[in-house]
């Protein structure tokens, strides 16, 4: 980098998230919070649904809807804790006065928090694998691409409301209240896709549904990227 | 001095506001006294008079949000935002109608309240987005913060109804379809004709006399507080 120059969009996004990496691998404190949370909701979940009615509807039709739930509750958790530091030492004033693009915060910040999200699948998955009793490993790739696809889209919106619910100082309930039914077609879709995978149909059934998550990748992307300045404006 | 100070309603307004309470009676008219009673489902039928017209009006305010949100945040003229303020509101009391009058129908009709049909599922969450944007609007520290974060959401909601719509129809779709509304419908009564068209049309007026004064409402608001701010 040129000296006294600003650095670009890449050098910028970089430097946000490797930032929001350093402190959550120092502290763990996203991870550990959506990690027990997870754990006590699919428990609570193993509870709802006893054996019995397990077997009865089968995992490919139990699974898919407790996994996300799962997944958009524990998101909720980590995101509000995304942006809870900056408005705790009011560094997000500090960041907005940055001479860099604003958008390459969001993406900095939308980028450690899917990376967050998406290790707490890693271990979500197996989890949901042995409560709910079915064959991970001969689904993987399918689950892989699909889970990736859909957890973009909640990230981009997540992180964006994310700001916001921090910026009015409010935590987990106006996150949700805002995540959830924004989000409604990336969990309609998250869930009937997981469906299709888990009853060996494979992704083709899914193709048009996975076709508009992608759409929805790229909108909610350009929407955050646009707007996210706002957010910071003082 | 920022601005004039607001004067007498403008004559476009007075006009609306006199041309709409005659439209509101005569439609009523048309609805229960000139339209025929629908042979199969009976007086509750009546209840569409009011509950498509709420429905198409509440999806063109949001429209209407969307284009306050967006010129809002491309230029930051109150304007926008006074307009997006309104266009909020009366969506959300327009979804409200339509969510409302919907089971009233639905339930003699259909035998049942509700249904996650795409219509109503898509009605529901935008009434939800619609609800939380005026949630953060209420939280935030100042007018400007307010207005930054409404236009925000109502970028998302608008630019997302589209989307919900397509995917719960598509959700659905997967499912057997026990109940069709409006099926055959296509022999309409031209006398029911005339009753829908006039309700469809005292709804859009009466949309756009509340968009009006609504929109000076808020532009007065913005004033009182400006001026609260020089006082203090």
């Amino acid at each position: 980098m040129r000296e006294g120059a600003p650095p670009g969009f890449l050098r910028a996004t970089g430097a946000v998230l490797l930032k929001d990496l350093t402190l959550e691998w120092r502290t763990l404190d996203a991870l550990s919070a959506m990690g027990l949370f997870s754990l006590v909701v699919m428990v609570v979940f193993s509870f709802a649904f006893d054996r019995s009615l397990q077997q009865q509807i089968g995992s490919a039709r139990l699974v898919p809807g407790v996994l996300w739930v799962t997944i958009a509750f524990a998101s909720i958790v980590g995101l509000t804790r995304s942006f809870h530091l900056e408005h705790h030492r009011d560094s997000i004033t500090a960041l907005a006065l940055a001479p860099v693009d604003r958008a390459a915060i969001f993406a900095g910040k939308a980028g450690a928090n899917l990376a967050q999200v998406l290790v707490l699948e890693a271990v979500l998955l197996p989890l949901s694998a042995v409560l709910f009793d079915f064959d991970l490993v001969a689904v993987g790739a399918e689950m892989l691409l699909l889970v990736v696809l859909h957890t973009v889209a909640l990230v981009e919106i997540g992180t964006l409301f994310a700001a916001i619910a921090a910026r009015l100082g409010r935590g987990e309930a106006l996150l949700a209240t805002l995540l959830l039914p924004a989000s409604t077609p990336v969990f309609l879709s998250a869930v009937l896709s997981t469906h299709h995978v888990l009853a060996g149909e494979g992704l083709a059934p899914a193709r048009r549904w996975l076709l508009v998550t992608a759409g929805l990748d790229v909108l909610y992307f350009f929407v955050a990227m646009l707007t996210f300045e706002f957010v910071l404006d003082e | 001095m920022p601005s004039a100070r607001p004067s007498r309603l403008p004559a476009v307004t007075i006009l609306l506001v006199t041309t709409v309470a005659p439209l509101m009676v005569g439609a009523l008219y048309l609805i229960f006294q000139y339209a025929p009673e629908e042979r199969v489902m009976g007086a509750v039928q009546r209840i569409f008079y009011f509950h498509v017209p709420s429905a198409m009006v509440a999806f063109a305010s949001t429209f209407v949000l969307l284009l306050g949100s967006v010129g809002f945040l491309w230029t930051g003229r109150r304007g926008f935002d006074y307009l997006a303020i309104a266009a909020t509101e009366l969506a959300f009391v327009f979804c409200t109608l339509v969510i409302v009058t919907g089971p009233i129908w639905a339930k003699p009709a259909w035998g049942t309240w509700w249904t996650w049909e795409a219509k109503l599922t898509t009605t529901l969450v935008l009434w939800l987005l619609l609800a939380a944007s005026m949630m953060v609007r209420g939280q935030a520290d100042n007018r400007e913060q307010g207005a930054r974060f409404g236009a925000i959401l109502g970028v998302v909601a608008a630019l997302d109804v589209p989307v919900i719509y397509k995917a719960v129809d598509w959700w659905r779709g997967q499912h057997p379809v026990v109940f069709r509304p409006g099926a055959g419908s296509s022999a309409l009564d031209p006398r029911m004709r005339t009753a829908f068209l006039v309700a469809m049309g005292t709804f859009f007026v009466l949309y756009t006399v509340l968009l009006l004064l609504r929109y000076r409402v808020a532009a007065v608001e913005d004033r009182v507080r400006d001026l609260d701010e020089r006082l203090a």
